[in-house]
């Protein structure tokens, strides 16, 4: 564990050293991330200056659930990013021949490879947003509820990790795995607002199927005294079992795993 | 002699077995993204309807007025493509701009045809949306044929006007070298100040001036605008006629700055 983790702080100190040579390409990597977002949630500031209530929610609640995501989803994008090239850079390539005749654990290769600076971006605008909300919110911030927003984010970032571990080994068949993970990915986007503003089998598949909906409005309903019962707190087992899963399939994929021929 | 066969059998399978691979990520690409628009278009009506869940009118507009607007300008999307940046961007990449500018023909009007004909591609694309916004979100056509040779003339006015900017933009990357970076920043203030996220009516004075003194409106909340009928048909000269002058102050702007830019062409190898 601890050689891992040595290991992995080895890597970063190589990828900064990348990212330094590129300075300009790293600040606007970083930066259009947070325009996107910016984009997105002046829309809602806009809409929301006129009415108030998204189906009950005022615009800093909706801020509230929006940057527990966004902080989630940083998490994957910094750190486990190389889930979406592992088809397009490392396995058409060849490349990835050589992650297995390394010494070590070629998945933990795979994600010490390359740290994303464009997740920064979006770290920063999660954290912004949490901030801001919380204090317009004046939330009172008990242990529990502190705890809850740790335990959110962090088993939220893990889903996402997981749900991207599962659909990027389908890449060990089909090479290009970036369409699956999309398709997946994707619907974290319904989880940017309170699932409640969706149809019931929209909310029931962020929860049980896809379940970004543990990052974010879970978490923010226990944060914000909203009744949605224990369930809040089931989001650190859906994330262990997901990564269980997860790793257990990217071992099935590995075996079946061929090379390109390049 | 049974090994080799074997040999041979199983190299040559591998090298088989790549082309349906490679076919169905294609293939596969179609359908997902098929989805993946259905997903963020669903996002925006679900959202909206939460919006008006407790109110009938925001700015004069009505729940199903807005949401053909939303549903309109993400269908209409593709006019404010920004392809030519990334179209300059592979061109000094690959060094061929030099063979571009050699040309005996107009290097912006060649541009302008291409980036029509990658507009006509796009807009066909969009075809199966067009079919899921009307079946699953209701989507409402205008029956009145003025109001679509309205739109199609504005819609055409617009995309040249982006064109022009997008020109314009492109050129600071014979200066920067950073393509991705630019693309990417324009694509992501696109969204906003389009109006593809929320009709213009609804901004607050301050940022309705701000998003009318800039180009991106042009091509897809004002076209759009006339389609839905939050701009009245009656409107359509002078909605043309401020078009004509973005397209004019854009043209001379543009073709000023190309002019210089070009001088400072470094093309990164080819």
């Amino acid at each position: 564990m601890t050689r891992y983790l040595n290991l992995y702080w080895y890597f970063l100190i190589q990828r900064l050293k990348v990212l330094m040579e590129y300075r300009v390409s790293f600040i606007l990597g970083a930066s259009s991330t947070i325009v996107w977002q910016a984009s997105s949630i002046a829309a809602v500031w806009v809409v929301m200056q006129k009415v108030p209530s998204l189906n009950g929610w005022n615009y800093d609640e909706v801020l509230l659930v929006y940057g527990l995501v966004t902080l989630s989803k940083s998490i994957n994008h910094m750190f486990a990013d190389n889930l979406w090239t592992l088809g397009r850079i490392y396995i058409r390539s060849g490349g990835f021949d050589r992650f297995l005749v390394r010494p070590i654990d070629p998945l933990f290769h795979l994600l010490a490879d390359r740290f994303c600076q464009d997740g920064v971006g979006n770290f920063l605008v999660g954290i912004a947003l949490v901030i801001k909300s919380s204090i317009d919110l004046s939330i009172d911030w008990t242990p529990s509820k502190l705890l809850m927003l740790i335990v959110g984010v962090v088993s939220g970032g893990f889903i996402f990790i997981a749900l991207n571990l599962i659909t990027c080994v389908s890449a060990f068949w089909i090479v290009d795995s970036v369409p699956v993970t999309r398709l997946v990915f994707d619907n974290h986007l319904f989880a940017q607002y309170p699932l409640s503003i969706y149809p019931k089998a929209i909310g029931i598949l962020l929860t049980w199927v896809i379940p970004y909906g543990f990052a974010s409005f879970y978490p923010a309903s226990y944060v914000l005294n909203r009744d949605v019962g224990n369930i809040a707190w089931f989001g650190p087992f859906v994330a262990a079992l997901l990564l269980f899963i997860g790793y257990r399939f990217w071992q099935f994929g590995l075996k079946y795993y061929s090379g390109t021929g390049t | 002699m049974i090994q080799t066969a074997r040999r041979n059998l199983s190299v040559y399978g591998a090298v088989l077995a790549m082309i349906p691979k490679q076919f169905m990520a294609y293939q596969l690409w179609f359908w997902i993204g098929l989805v993946l628009n259905v997903i963020s278009m669903a996002i925006l009506v679900y959202f909206w309807r939460a919006i008006y869940a407790n109110t009938s009118t925001i700015s004069g507009l009505a729940q199903n007025q807005t949401i053909n607007y939303i549903l309109f300008a993400f269908i209409f999307m593709p006019l404010t493509s920004n392809d030519l940046i990334w179209e300059f961007g592979s061109n000094l990449r690959e060094g061929t701009i030099i063979h571009h500018l050699l040309r005996p023909i107009n290097f912006q009007g060649m541009n302008y045809a291409q980036m029509l004909g990658g507009l006509v591609t796009r807009l066909i694309l969009q075809v199966p949306m067009v079919v899921v916004a009307v079946l699953v979100f209701g989507l409402r056509f205008p029956t009145d044929l003025g109001t679509w040779l309205a739109f199609i003339l504005s819609a055409l006015l617009g995309f040249t006007v982006m064109f022009f900017f997008n020109w314009f933009l492109a050129c600071f990357t014979f200066y920067t070298t950073e393509i991705w970076g630019l693309g990417v920043l324009v694509d992501g203030m696109t969204f906003f100040l389009s109006g593809a996220l929320v009709p213009l009516v609804m901004m607050p004075e301050w940022v309705r001036t701000i998003v009318l003194s800039i180009p991106f409106a042009q091509a897809l909340a004002v076209p759009v605008g006339l389609l839905t009928g939050i701009t009245p048909l009656s409107d359509a000269p002078q909605v043309w006629f401020i078009q004509i002058l973005w397209i004019l102050g854009m043209w001379i702007v543009s073709t000023l700055f190309f002019r210089i830019a070009v001088r400072k062409i470094t093309v990164q190898g080819g």
